[in-house]
């Protein structure tokens, strides 16, 4: 074979990453606006993110968040929503409102001649929204048909019943309201909610890829100046420690069944969580991971099995998920939980903690390659009040940590007595298989 | 690097870098530089793809992309992965209507490695029955969660082709029968990749951080000794012009709310008409400027969404056609199909009798362009976005550097040929009509 005449060529792994630099300004009432320029594809991604998420509603309105992201697609006091997304359309741009426990982010992505544009269109968004009284029903039928569908969908019901468990009474603990909630929600919420919230130094302007700078600090200094705000402040982080139980949630006849299983982490900042993520990253967090290559590759049992790290402000959790073919739901578990006890047990090879660092250094030049993935960061680090050094060190960092680091991290923080232990499936083919694990909630 | 100075036209020109090359045995490369990271995208893509996969085998041509992880010449199973992200990098493999493809994005000093380990793979995979019956269980598992215990999971990709197309190629289900599944042989592995695999039905695309001319010599290095082979020939998949408007409806036991899906034949890739049905799924079903959210979402709240596309795997721009133009939409049980399908006629009724104007043919350009953008700068696989437009272009029309005339091609179409392509194509005879009954309790 002639590719065998050609050795397999070796690389030099990556001793650091060369981000691209960042521009930080005020544009007044105290918001923030970071520029970073790069790619070759002309197009710009720009976010307004507010700090205002799902943590802060009010209890029994679980979803008034999504409500808000809904009249915020409806148009402005200028323009009704037919007439905002035809102007933004012809500026080659969408625009969307997406959200998380303590965010809620404005976006859109434009060819970059006409990002400064763009802006003053996703400013006039945020700031005028029009909450029209004649998309109330609509909104809140349009609501209810997505609670039901999501009701539905196996991964979204693991998710749910792991996050309940998690965090019990604390908001994160709730992701999917109850039919009554939703039909409680009203315009006059969404719309008190969002103008109390937002303005003045609870708003980021994030610009990515490729744009003219100037244009965009004078767009975004016409736009958004004088959109003052108080800070209302957040919950605090929550302080909830778990055990382990199985937790049933019932599909009668599910072909699979849906895992989660996991527990709570130390969250970005502190000295652990870099550590961590490469950790997450050799047990179950890669395709060439421990847990993966056993559950699927050796024995076939899921297709997509893979382990993340999940975070909010002083808060994180780590979890494995996998959706299993029932009559190895039990023999899933097992190995799951063999793979974590083996790395508590033992550290890693010299040679294959090398390969997870090289993995983890690289994928983060990836992920930055694009505005996107960009944007994607210094949201990030923004919400967790991490500064530049953060990216800057990250690389150094993971190349540091040892395999009796790994190990110490596993025995530490990765404790299987402590880990819930979700199952979404047929709690009668699977309850005998699952018995051994623990009790039933 | 893409020129982004501005041009008359439109404000700023689209020109991606394009260096192509054919090797002795038949392969294609194509080379375009980005240095704005220091990252590559190394992709293979094979001219065979679910449409062409043997009767009986139905799933295969996927079920043989498990395969390529699982052992090379030279590569052990999951040997390229490791290797992939040993060295900084992430890979996929997707298996589309007409292609294969398997690609890296890895650290651009990685190229090196990246071709080498493509080159081996080319050679043929290397497995036993052990690793066959593995990646079996898994696609399985693949189609449990993606299809069998998933609401709406085959709707409307899987139920709307079987019924629309008429070609078996075109209308047989992609992700295999389970019984195809299990009939698969090792000697069915070697007959497909010897069929299908070979250099010359395949090009490889290197996007990203690159030297063209000691790339092109590292793609010579390693791929230019893997023996040539006859091509197969192109498949037959033409579908007959449909003249009457046909409807179905089946029970999804797992979905609680109803939907319905509308299916329209589109024009033939590449042609005038194809480009304006690109602009009509603009004009109707893209974005809360469309005309069929405007109707039916807000005027006449029957659903909270109305999702479009030409390719149930993709966009327009990445697939042969025969394809379909479909509209899917979520309601509520109180809400008929033909509430729906009303609305739906008022809306296109008057694109099929009258010429828009030419501010809103720009307005749907500029939709269509960003989305094309969109596409390419986007983050999962950085790079990846170019590469896919690149391969498609060049295994779909012979030449990967149309992909510098999407702009004109969309530019071409005039208000009258917009109004001629609704007209043939959005005839009532066109149509296919598919409605999912909610079998699941609230």
């Amino acid at each position: 074979m002639s590719t065998a005449s050609f050795p397999r060529p070796e690389v030099t792994p990556l001793e650091s990453s060369p981000l691209p630099d960042r521009r930080i300004e005020t544009i007044g009432s105290g918001i923030k606006a970071t520029l970073v320029s790069a790619g070759v594809v002309p197009v710009a991604g720009i976010r307004i993110v507010v700090r205002a998420g799902s943590a802060d509603v009010p209890a029994g309105q679980t979803w008034l968040d999504r409500l808000v992201h809904d009249y915020l697609r409806e148009g402005t006091e200028a323009l009704d929503s037919g007439s905002f997304a035809a102007a933004l359309a012809e500026l080659g741009g969408s625009l969307y409102v997406s959200g998380d426990e303590h965010t809620t982010t404005i976006s859109t992505e434009v060819p970059s001649e006409n990002a400064p544009s763009a802006l003053k269109l996703l400013a006039s968004a945020a700031r005028t929204p029009r909450f029209p009284a004649s998309a109330a029903e609509r909104l809140r039928d349009d609501l209810e048909r997505s609670r039901a569908i999501v009701g539905t969908q196996p991964g979204w019901l693991a998710h749910a019943a792991f996050r309940s468990e998690l965090y019990g009474s604390h908001p994160y603990g709730t992701v999917l309201p109850a039919q009554a909630e939703i039909a409680g929600l009203t315009m006059e919420a969404a719309r008190d909610f969002w103008t109390r919230r937002a303005g003045g130094s609870n708003v980021r302007l994030l610009v990515a890829g490729l744009f003219d700078a100037d244009a965009i600090l004078e767009a975004a200094s016409e736009s958004l100046s004088g959109w003052d705000g108080e800070d209302h402040g957040t919950v605090a982080a929550p302080t909830t420690q778990t055990e382990r139980i199985v937790r049933y949630v019932e599909r009668p006849g599910a072909e699979q069944s849906t895992l989660q299983i996991g527990l709570r982490v130390p969250a970005p900042g502190h000295p652990d969580y870099v550590p961590l993520e490469v950790l997450n990253s050799l047990l179950g967090g890669s395709f060439y991971s421990r847990i993966t290559l056993n559950i699927r590759e050796d024995k076939g049992y899921t297709y997509s099995p893979r382990s993340a790290i999940s975070s909010r402000p002083g808060d994180a959790y780590w979890a494995e998920s996998a959706d299993v073919t029932t009559n190895v739901t039990g023999a899933s578990i097992r190995e799951i939980l063999n793979e974590i006890e083996r790395l508590r047990s033992e550290p890693p090879g010299e040679d294959e903690l090398r390969g997870i660092i090289n993995y983890v250094s690289g994928s983060f030049v990836i992920r930055q390659a694009t505005p996107g993935g960009i944007l994607n960061h210094l949201e990030f680090l923004d919400l967790h009040g991490l500064d530049t050094s953060y990216s800057a060190n990250y690389v150094a960092r993971v190349r540091e940590v040892t395999p009796s680091e790994v190990q110490r991290l596993a025995q530490e923080y990765l404790d299987p007595a402590k880990m819930p232990i979700v199952v979404v499936g047929d709690q009668a083919q699977v309850q005998e298989q699952v018995a051994e694990f623990g009790p039933s909630a | 690097m893409p020129n982004t100075s501005p041009d008359a036209g439109s404000g700023f020109a689209l020109d991606v870098p394009v260096r192509r090359h054919r090797l002795n045995n038949g392969l294609r490369v194509v080379l375009s530089e980005d240095h704005s990271a220091p990252i590559v995208c190394v992709a293979v893509y094979y001219h065979v793809g679910m449409r062409l996969e043997p009767p009986g085998r139905t799933g295969f041509a996927h079920l043989f992309e498990h395969l390529m992880f699982q052992g090379s010449p030279n590569l052990g199973k999951m040997e390229l992965v490791r290797h992939v992200q040993q060295n900084g990098g992430t890979l996929n493999g997707s298996t589309r209507y007409d292609f294969t493809n398997y690609f890296e994005v890895m650290p651009s000093n990685a190229i090196d490695l990246a071709l080498w380990m493509e080159a081996d793979r080319m050679r043929g995979p290397v497995i036993t029955q052990t690793e066959l019956d593995n990646q079996r269980d898994v696609v399985k598992n693949e189609i449990r969660v993606n299809v069998l215990n998933r609401p709406y999971g085959s709707f409307p990709w899987l139920e709307m082709q079987s019924r629309a197309f008429e070609n078996w190629h075109n209308s047989h289900n992609g992700y295999g029968d389970m019984g195809d599944l299990d009939a698969a042989t090792l000697e069915d592995v070697q007959a497909f990749f010897d069929t299908y695999y070979s250099p010359a039905n395949a090009v490889l695309v290197v996007v990203g951080d690159l030297d063209p001319d000691a790339t092109l010599a590292l793609a010579q290095r390693y791929f230019e000794d893997i023996p040539a082979a006859t091509p197969p020939p192109p498949a037959e998949i033409e579908e007959p012009r449909q003249e009457e408007e046909r409807r179905w409806s089946y029970v999804d036991p797992l979905a609680n709310r109803p939907a319905l899906a509308v299916s329209y034949h589109v024009p033939e890739r590449g042609t005038p008409e194809f480009y304006a049905m690109g602009l009509l799924n603009q004009l109707l079903a893209e974005g809360q400027d469309s005309l069929l959210h405007a109707e039916l979402v807000e005027k006449r709240a029957l659903t909270g969404d109305v999702d479009g596309g030409l390719n149930f795997l993709g966009h327009m721009h990445n697939a042969q056609t025969p394809l379909l133009w479909t509209t899917t939409m979520m309601h509520d049980a109180h809400v008929k199909p033909d509430d729906l399908l009303a609305a739906m006629d008022d809306v296109i009724e008057p694109v099929r009798g009258f010429e828009q104007s030419e501010a809103t043919i720009k307005r749907l350009r500029a939709k269509a362009r960003s989305g094309l953008l969109m596409t390419m700068a986007e983050g999962g696989y950085p790079r990846f976005g170019v590469a896919d437009l690149l391969a498609s272009f060049e295994l779909f029309e012979g030449d990967a550097s149309h992909i510098n005339e999407i702009d004109a091609r969309f530019a071409a179409v005039t208000p009258e040929v917009l109004l001629r392509t609704a007209q043939e194509y959005l005839r009532p005879g066109n149509r296919n009509i598919l409605a999912l009954e909610a079998g699941a309790a609230e």
